[in-house]
């Protein structure tokens, strides 16, 4: 169904049934592995989350949607504590993963990027070997046995195997753009995390290499949970099962359940920035 | 899949994680004592050096808490109340760069003029820098611009050439008057016009002209008083009119104008003062002073190679000071030239740019050649080739001066660089062209950048010893240099040769003195160039 | 406008005598740059002038594989006791300023903060400004006596009882009073801001998202730093090496004042030996040329200029390496 009855331009417009009725939900058990309770973060003076309440659930994508610089990067990077990195950056709030508030003072950040992987925007392999950096997160965490068949797995799995085998000694940075992409995803796969971050992982590919992550976070959302931020409203349509939408100041404006959000949100902002009156 | 209840244990304090932040402790720990290792030693052997140059232990406890009381406290507390005011620290800044600049530069003339001759100076300078001024005078009156700029060097040489071929005729017309007068020429008239601009430019042009004429009264005045009570003017007629104009105009004009900040311009009286008082109560008490060697004896005499007491460097400290000034004014300008070539006119593509990468490619290499290399080409080039003495002031100044060539070269070109590409651009926008870009544009903007590199190369410079060796400028001479064919010294070259004399006055007393005036020396030159540097800094 | 101009053309161009005044101002610049490629012409004409004549009168061979070195007096000119001597000095230095001057590198780098970099880093640079032959002065006058009253020491490295191994115990002799470990101590001390400028810049230069990367798949600070940012800047930090290198070989003060000049060649199997005894490097056996005032010409004022010739081809050699390292394995980070 299109929503005609909203203003003219509705080329943006976007449904549900749009895509077809690919999504699998089918392993997820609902549980809540990640969840933020009234977080903030304040980088020196400047508030870019505004107390973020929301539940991340098991083997389920989830996806962060809004305009620019409204905090949904800094929501992900909040989750493996890689703000950490950033001296002016501090924190307000909880958030738990595994019912643990990774913010206690004993929780150790490293170990926790052990078992919450990240994407980046930008892929960035190591100057190394295609399988030197498959297999970077494998030695550092000491998990050398049975690396060759774990990094193939990984590859596999990442949708770049076949692409790739006979060329493992190669340097990572001869493959094309949407290659280096994957080859990140195999890297953060193949230490076997519980939930994978990813922050806007298509988009500085080009529209097949896109079609192809995506293809691929699908697959990955059987085994692992996956957060996603993407500013491209269409791609979290198709691929995730729940949305939040984030809008100025840092502010969740609404979390709900890919459809709902899509086709009833329940707040008006949301539905202006879906329907592209601003954004 | 990792279980969950025994992994969400390790996230917390486990053995593991313990065990790697330790391991990540002592790695940073050892990076930063490897950091520390060199910086360390160094301290160490300078220790060693100070202490067997400055023995404090030969002076009694009441002459620490004398200098303590007279010098340290009052200097710490003025420096402490100084901070925290910005108006006071600005002015305080102000006083101590004018009080040790002006006395570094009346210090440097007077030594200078002495050992090569004050009427040859003087000569030199009347006809190097009349001419162009008067061309300058012409053409600001007729507002003339299209000739009179390349006038003015043109100017500049032909007086020289003159004052070179003439020199017969008019070295003995010069040498008519009183050695005083000779001073005043070189010191007092160029300080009178200075000071005279300066003040004309900042209030009115009668106030310039009543400056200037008040500066000569005044220097008359002191040397005819000197005169009469039977003392040799000259040194006095210098520090004078170029230590005590300079440092009474500054401290003066920021009495009267900055009201906040003006308590600022004691900080340098306070230490000199704090110095003085200290001096005149140790005299008086007789309280048992410090026996270093670093003494005036030092500074004044030449050297002694029997007794350690009498042994000065005077000799090589003005011999270093008139091998790198010639240096620079033979190095700087290539070198400035040659970087504004690579920068501005250089072409990017084509042959133009080929030859302009190979140039570039060749001054890298040409910093990594040794330094004893150097002198073999210096060696070649001024004794054999071009027929001069050995080691003299000429060749040496010329050596050094292709030695610190690259660093000239790639320091303005660095300064040069920094220039943002909008001024040009804007510059360009009005119809200028590339010269008059560099001229009024470009080189303004890139000075402090290219001090800085200069200063930094001097000091260099000023430490090199192995091209000197090679080109045998005699290690130890009695006499400064007299004028730019007669023998060199330098400093450096002096401790070497001084290094083998094993009796440990020598050893453990007097070389580490004049190893402690050498860096001294560096130490000045590095802080000006660091202080040139920041103050002028822009930020874009 | 009062007067019109006689053509479009006149308004459009400027005053003939300025342009060519500027013009004139060009090629007075671009002089001065060509200036400095004679330079470079004038060292190798002047170095292979005289050294030509050298090797036409004493034969290259015997240069090159003699191992007696007494210009004045013997009239041999085997180079290979200099040789050695520069080795040992320039071997010794690198064991201390390579590895320091690499971690001073990787704390500045990754570790120090904005405040503490301030001031470590000119610091370091202090250590490459101060003038040779005060470096020279001090290894003799204190290196050489704070050094030599720890030994003589024998460091048991196989203790005797153990019946498989025969005891092997490594002596460091005292030292003479020129030797080659004082002058290397402090040639190193003097190179190590030369490897941890240039590597310091090699590590700034690697992309932070590099580093995130890293940090992301759950590396601690160590991993990072040694797994993933040094090697992305080996090059960077090999070109730093043979560029200390180079000048190790190049430093002529502070070997000549310290390491003596007693040309010989090197001690083997007690290796250590070496450390302790004089010898004398090439640059040091130009100074003593230099000094013996032996202007007069013949071979032994030529010899000097051929050992600049070897220096000067060594050096340059290993800068120009030093630069292709750093440009062919620059590694693409993006």
């Amino acid at each position: 169904m299109d929503e005609e009855d909203s203003a003219p331009t509705i080329e943006t417009t976007v449904t549900a049934s749009d895509q077809s009725a690919e999504r699998p939900s089918t392993s997820s058990t609902g549980r809540t592995v990640i969840e933020a309770r009234d977080l903030s973060v304040y980088y020196g003076q400047e508030r870019a989350l505004d107390e973020v309440s929301i539940p991340i659930l098991d083997k389920q994508v989830t996806a962060m949607i809004g305009p620019s610089g409204c905090g949904k990067s800094t929501f992900l990077r909040s989750i493996n504590r890689m703000n950490d990195l950033i001296d002016a950056a501090h924190i307000d709030g909880e958030l738990y993963f595994e019912g643990e508030n990774v913010y206690d003072d004993d929780i150790d950040p490293v170990a926790l990027r052990r078992r919450i992987g990240m994407v980046f925007q930008h892929p960035n392999p190591f100057p190394k070997s295609i399988y030197d950096n498959v297999a970077y997160g494998l030695r550092v965490q000491d998990r050398t046995d049975n690396m060759d068949q774990r990094v193939e797995t990984a590859l596999k799995r990442a949708a770049l195997w076949d692409e790739v085998k006979d060329q493992l000694d190669k340097s990572a940075l001869d493959l094309s753009g949407g290659q280096q992409q994957r080859l990140c995803i195999a890297r953060a796969i193949a230490v076997d995390p519980d939930v994978v971050l990813m922050d806007e992982p298509a988009s500085a590919l080009d529209p097949i290499a896109t079609s192809k992550i995506e293809d691929l976070i699908e697959e990955l959302a059987e085994e692992f949970t996956v957060v996603i931020v993407t500013h491209n409203m269409q791609q979290a349509a198709r691929i995730s099962d729940k949305t939040a939408v984030f809008l100025t100041g840092g502010e969740l404006v609404e979390y709900g359940d890919t459809d709902q959000i899509f086709e009833n949100p329940e707040h008006q902002r949301v539905e202006d920035y879906i329907t592209g009156k601003f954004g | 899949m990792a279980t969950e209840s025994e992994d969400v244990d390790k996230l917390r304090r486990a053995s593991g994680t313990r065990r790697r932040q330790l391991k990540g402790r002592l790695f940073e720990a050892a990076l930063l004592g490897a950091t520390l290792v060199g910086i360390v030693s160094l301290l160490v052997l300078f220790g060693y050096t100070a202490f067997d140059a400055f023995r404090p232990l030969t002076a009694s406890a009441q002459w620490y808490l004398l200098y303590f009381g007279t010098l340290v406290t009052p200097t710490a507390a003025f420096t402490w109340y100084a901070r925290r005011n910005p108006a006071v620290r600005a002015a305080n800044a102000k006083a101590f760069a004018v009080v040790f600049g002006a006395l570094a530069v009346s210090l440097l003339t007077y030594v200078v003029a002495d050992s090569v001759s004050p009427y040859d100076v003087l000569l030199y300078l009347l006809f190097g820098t009349v001419p162009p001024l008067l061309v300058g005078l012409y053409a600001r009156i007729t507002d003339e611009r299209t000739y009179s700029g390349p006038a003015i060097p043109v100017a500049a040489v032909l007086g020289l050439a003159v004052a070179a071929l003439l020199y017969d005729v008019l070295r003995p017309l010069v040498g008519i008057a009183a050695q005083w007068v000779a001073y005043f020429g070189i010191t007092t008239l160029p300080v009178a016009g200075i000071l005279g601009v300066v003040v004309a430019r900042r209030w009115s042009p009668r106030r310039g002209i009543t400056a200037a004429a008040a500066v000569l009264v005044s220097t008359l005045l002191v040397a005819g008083g000197l005169l009469a009570a039977g003392i040799d003017p000259s040194f006095w007629v210098v520090l004078f009119s170029a230590f005590a104009v300079p440092v009474g105009y500054v401290v003066g004009s920021t009495v009267v104008t900055e009201s906040d900040g003006r308590a600022g311009v004691l900080g340098p009286f306070v230490l000199v003062g704090g110095a003085l008082a200290g001096a005149a109560l140790e005299r008086q008490l007789a309280i048992e002073g410090l026996e270093s060697y670093l003494t005036p004896t030092l500074l004044l005499n030449s050297w002694d190679g029997l007794t350690a007491s009498n042994a000065g460097v005077y000799p090589q400290i003005v011999g270093s000071v008139v091998v790198v000034g010639f240096m620079a004014v033979l190095a700087f300008p290539v070198g400035i030239g040659a970087a504004i070539y690579l920068e501005e006119y250089a072409p990017n593509s084509g042959w133009g740019g080929r030859l302009a990468t190979l140039l570039e490619v060749n001054i890298s290499n040409l910093a990594g050649v040794p330094s004893v290399v150097y002198g073999l080409l210096g060696l070649a080039l001024f004794r054999n080739a071009l027929g001069f003495g050995t080691g003299i002031v000429v060749s040496a100044a010329g050596t050094l001066g292709l030695l610190i060539l690259p660093i000239v070269v790639v320091s303005a070109q660095e300064a040069v660089r920094s220039v943002p590409d909008s001024l040009r651009q804007a510059s360009y926008g009005m119809g200028a062209s590339r010269w008059q870009t560099l001229r009024n544009v470009v080189l303004p903007e890139s000075v402090p950048g290219v001090l800085t590199g200069t200063i930094l190369a001097l000091a260099r410079a000023i430490g090199e010893t192995a091209p000197l060796v090679i080109i045998a400028v005699a290690t130890t001479t009695y006499t400064p240099p007299s004028g730019l064919f007669s023998s060199a010294t330098a400093l450096p070259l002096q401790i070497f040769a001084a290094s083998a004399n094993a009796k440990p006055e020598f050893r453990h007393g007097v070389v580490p003195a004049a190893a402690v005036v050498l860096l001294v020396l560096m130490l000045l030159m590095n802080t000006t160039a660091i202080v040139v540097r920041n103050r002028y800094e822009r930020e874009y | 406008m009062s007067n019109e101009p006689q053509s479009v053309s006149d308004s459009l161009q400027r005053n003939e005598f300025v342009v060519r005044k500027e013009r004139l101002y060009g090629r007075l610049i671009a002089a001065s740059a060509v200036l400095t490629i004679l330079v470079t012409v004038g060292i190798i004409l002047s170095l292979s002038g005289h050294a030509l004549t050298f090797w036409s009168e004493i034969s290259p061979i015997a240069f090159f594989t003699g191992t007696n070195w007494s210009p004045v007096i013997g009239e041999s000119y085997g180079v290979l006791p200099l040789v050695s001597g520069t080795l040992i000095v320039t071997v010794c230095s690198a064991l201390i300023a390579l590895p320091v001057g690499l971690a001073a590198a990787i704390y500045l780098s990754e570790y120090a903060s904005e405040r503490v970099r301030s001031i470590l880093k000119p610091a370091l640079e202090i250590l490459a400004g101060v003038p040779t032959v005060i470096y020279g002065y001090m290894a003799l006058v204190y290196v050489t006596p704070l050094v030599d009253s720890v030994l003589p020491l024998s460091l048991p490295v196989v203790p005797s009882g153990l019946s498989l191994l025969p005891e092997f115990t490594v002596v460091v002799p005292s030292l003479r009073t020129f030797n080659a470990l004082s002058a290397s101590i402090v040639v190193g001390i003097m190179i190590i801001p030369m490897v941890s400028s240039i590597s310091e810049d090699a590590l700034s230069a690697v992309p932070d998202s590099l580093r995130e990367a890293a940090y992301g798949l759950g590396s601690s600070k160590l991993d990072v730093s040694t797994k993933v940012v040094v090697p992305s800047a080996t090059s960077g930090i090999v070109a730093s090496y043979v560029l200390a290198l180079s000048r190790a070989i190049g430093e002529t003060m502070a070997v000549t004042m310290a390491m003596g000049m007693s040309p010989q060649m090197p001690y083997f199997p007690n290796v250590l030996r070496n450390l302790a005894e004089s010898s004398q490097t090439m640059t040091a056996a130009m100074v003593q040329i230099a000094g013996a005032d032996s202007y007069g010409g013949g071979p032994t004022y030529e010899a000097m200029f051929a050992l600049g010739m070897t220096l000067f081809a060594i050096t340059l050699t290993m800068n120009v390496l030093a630069e292709l390292v750093r440009r062919r394995f620059r590694e693409a980070y993006e």
